[in-house]
């Protein structure tokens, strides 16, 4: 099969070149972007650590759409079409098409600035996440010992402290392609994260910092951001539980 | 062009230890910069899957613990190698230590009463390791990481540290590449931290990030520091056939049995009372031993069957084991066995530090994975791990400050020059024609040397040929060359630094294990099958000066509990 991978470096003008790789069983791209750089160009640049999908360091698009691509084996995109489908947003823009039976297309995570290849930069990214303040502030009197939870709380808390902060929401999300203001789909999930934890000194009044037109009434459910995230986050499910409160508390008041 | 940054202290490795050594630094109202070769929440502690040790005792059906009880369990899981007041440091810290991440915000799992539950692991005698599912060091690292912004630290990301800085005895600072520019940084501190974590990937099959290369370890080899109890490689029992993605210890500690070809759970007979969960070094060395006698599966692993613990307890309590079967392996443990296999998984050796994580240079600090202290000794009790990040990055953390105080970071004429010279080699790479050596070859030989001769088993013949063929590497590996020439985001530089860190890291455990004629924890001489207390109670201490290796030894810090066989 042949990997075509998206190439871009400094004032050059991006290019796909095209790698021919030996699929071995159980074969990711990962795998394959580094057999390229160790065996045909070690300027192909892309970003890796754990190779076990934990780290969020390699989320890009594979085949026009936001992967990890640790856990993406070239075998299955060879053999089957993802199941579920996206809502359009900006992802392949230089290359038209490719052949599914024998290619695999490659391409950087978009809604973020390329620095090299599949390296973008992910600074708005973060700074997005920085500005919902996401870290709990214990909430007086701190306790002894542990704060006593309810299972209940960890399971819905759960749902949001599996995010890896990869971005492949963020890439897939239309609402970011189209206005750069907007907070975004992980944000706004730790936003909903700290908002719901019982042991946070602010709770839910944190649900008001993103109260406003690039926040939470920004997002308009196309719900990319669960069908992409490797770990089964739901931002559109905390999205939708946050103004369902916020119109409430309007109501009430 | 070349910048110098200046801070109270700076701290290299932006994992779990580094962290919170930078918090730390912090709220003592000191300036604090992470170096980090990735962006902090990619480190490698992100990984850990199983927990964290701490005698809460929220398990009251199990009776009461207590830090003594503890401390025990990991001086005996160490094979009697721990240095015994550094095991009681960390033990008796642990409680807090778990207290403090809950109080910042990790979401730890729950029992029935809302307690932090606790579940059994290797080694323990009390259900005492406390975890978040199987997401632990997850969830960890991201509420460190969220407490340390709120701090104001300063992180410089997708940057490599090249060289401490030395003078007139003290480090004073260090010179970091900058993977985004291409250039080379100085950074002027009183207060250095090595926190860059394990060296895993000289092995051909190991647990570890792609990114865990030793480069602390080559740090203070360079600086004339000594690493310590290097031939102390710990080897998990259970990662996944093929990829060694780790198969958390929690797998086994909820029930999960280790089956072999016959269908028989083999390990009754390695470890009559404890069976699975005997200490790692001791499955480790069961299922490689039933791979090599034929009782294996063909391809060479054997069977952790958690089918018997039903789908309702794996998508609560191991929700990512289960994915990481299916993502890798295609399959599905709630119906079928997982195929596992024993990889290189930590390293019990390091830079070595004293209990307030001080090395042996003044303004050099290590602590983590990458430092010994020594509360692992020859063999690692899961669960420890992530223990000793939390303890002794707060410790570091302390002992730094203290340091600092008063001693601000003047400029330096010598880390100019310094930073003039590492520039110079890193253009020397990137430009100059092509090389008759590849990274990758070199790099590759390495491992599978590593794992050949450096393994689960080790004898004098293979060692010795081992350790020439890294050196022969090391002369090799001056003539490696890299075909990127951008200045930015050049990772084939990364590389080339990383190798320069492996292979003398890999010498280093090379030169410990061929001396210890012994058996003991991890380190397993088919050629001195036992443990030998006269000769080698006593930790190695490997220093590197021109362009050799020299070997010494201190002995161990024995005290509460009386060396004794070691039985499970």
């Amino acid at each position: 099969m042949n990997l075509i991978v998206y190439r871009s470096s400094g004032p050059h003008k991006p290019r796909y070149d095209s790698f021919e790789i030996e699929v071995k069983r159980g074969m990711t791209v990962l795998d394959a972007l580094f057999q390229v750089r160790d065996e045909v160009d070690d300027s192909l640049s892309f970003r890796y650590s754990c190779r076990g999908a934990v780290c969020g360091s390699c989320a890009m698009l594979i085949n026009g759409r936001p992967m990890l691509a640790c856990r993406t084996q070239l075998e299955k995109l060879l053999e089957q079409a993802p199941e579920l489908k996206l809502a359009p947003f900006p992802a392949a823009k230089g290359r038209m098409g490719y052949d599914a039976d024998i290619e695999v297309l490659v391409e950087p995570l978009p809604n973020l600035p390329v620095i090299k290849d599949l390296a973008v930069d992910m600074t708005s990214f973060f700074e997005k996440l920085e500005q919902v303040e996401p870290y709990l502030v214990p909430l007086a009197p701190i306790p002894e010992r542990e704060y006593m939870m309810e299972r209940k709380f960890v399971n819905e808390l759960e749902k949001f402290t599996n995010c890896i902060l990869c971005a492949a929401c963020y890439g897939a999300c239309p609402v970011n392609a189209e206005d750069a203001s907007y907070t975004g789909p992980a944000a706004l999930a730790q936003a909903y994260r700290f908002a719901i934890d019982p042991r946070d000194e602010r709770g839910k009044e944190r649900l008001a910092m993103e109260d406003k037109p690039s926040g939470w009434p920004a997002c308009r459910f196309y719900s990319n951001c669960h069908k992409v995230c490797p770990k089964g986050v739901p931002p559109n499910y905390a999205i939708s539980k946050a103004r369902k409160e916020l119109s409430e508390r309007e109501k009430g008041a | 062009m070349n910048q110098i940054h200046s801070f109270d202290a700076a701290v290299i490795g932006g994992g779990l230890t580094g962290l919170r050594a930078a918090v730390e630094v912090a709220e003592a109202g000191l300036s604090v910069a992470v170096i980090s070769k990735v962006h902090p929440l990619r480190s490698h502690s992100v990984a850990a899957q199983g927990g964290m040790n701490a005698s809460l005792g929220n398990n009251q059906e199990a009776g009461e613990d207590s830090w003594e009880a503890h401390a025990f369990d990991t001086v005996k899981g160490s094979d009697y190698l721990a240095d015994q007041d550094a095991a009681a440091v960390l033990c008796q810290a642990a409680p807090a230590a778990v207290l403090e991440m809950e109080h910042w915000g990790t979401v730890f799992s729950r029992d029935a009463e809302g307690r932090i539950a606790q579940r059994p692991f290797g080694g323990a005698g009390f259900p005492r390791t406390c975890y978040a599912a199987d997401r632990t060091g997850h969830n960890l690292l991201h509420t460190l990481h969220q407490q340390a912004r709120r701090r104001g630290i300063v992180f410089f990301e997708e940057h490599c540290a090249t060289k401490l800085q030395v003078e007139r005895g003290a480090c004073i600072g260090f010179t970091a590449y900058n993977l985004l520019s291409g250039e080379m940084e100085g950074f002027r501190t009183n207060a250095c931290l090595l926190a860059t974590g394990g060296y895993g990937r000289v092995y051909a099959h190991s647990t570890n990030a792609h990114i865990n290369t030793g480069d602390g370890n080559h740090l203070a080899l360079q600086a004339g520091v000594p690493l310590k109890d290097m031939e102390f490689v710990q080897f998990h029992p259970t990662t996944l056939f093929g990829t060694n993605i780790l198969i958390s210890e929690a797998a086994r500690g909820e029930g999960g049995l280790l089956l072999n070809r016959h269908h028989e759970r083999f390990m009754e007979r390695y470890s009559p009372t404890v069976k699975e969960l005997a200490p790692r070094d001791i499955v480790a060395r069961a299922i490689q031993k039933e791979i090599d006698i034929g009782n294996g599966f063909e391809g060479g692993f054997v069977h952790l069957d958690l089918t018997a613990l039903g789908k309702d307890r794996i998508m609560e309590v191991l929700p990512g084991i289960h994915q990481i079967s299916v993502d890798f392996a295609g399959v599905d443990p709630v119906e079928a066995p997982i195929p596992v296999q024993p990889g290189q998984h930590y390293s019990m050796g390091g830079v070595d530090a004293a209990n307030d994580c001080a090395t042996s240079l003044p303004g050099l600090y290590a602590a983590g994975e990458c430092a010994c202290i020594s509360v692992h000794g020859a063999n690692r009790l899961g669960g420890n791990s992530l223990l000793e990040t939390i303890v002794f990055g707060r410790i570091a953390g302390t002992s730094m400050s203290k340091h600092v105080r008063g001693r601000p970071s003047t400029p330096s004429a010598a880390l100019m020059g310094a930073l003039k010279s590492e520039s110079l080699r890193i253009t020397a790479l990137r430009s100059s024609g092509e090389g008759n050596e590849r990274m990758r070859a070199i790099r590759n030989e390495l491992k599978s040397t590593m794992w050949r001769s450096f393994g689960i088993f080790r004898e004098r013949g293979s060692m010795e040929k081992g350790l020439d063929a890294i050196r022969s590497l090391q002369r090799r590996a001056r003539m490696v060359k890299v075909g990127d020439k951008d200045e930015v985001f050049n990772q084939a530089v990364i590389g080339v630094l990383e190798l320069q860190a492996m292979l003398p890291v890999s010498e280093a455990i090379a030169v410990g294990a061929l001396a210890r004629e012994e058996s003991r924890g991890s380190h397993a001489r088919v050629d001195f099958p036992k443990r030998d207390d006269q000769r080698f109670l006593a930790h190695s201490l490997v220093t590197s000066s021109d362009g050799g290796m020299s070997l010494s030894y201190v002995p161990v810090r024995t005290g509460q509990f009386p060396v004794k066989e070691r039985a499970y």
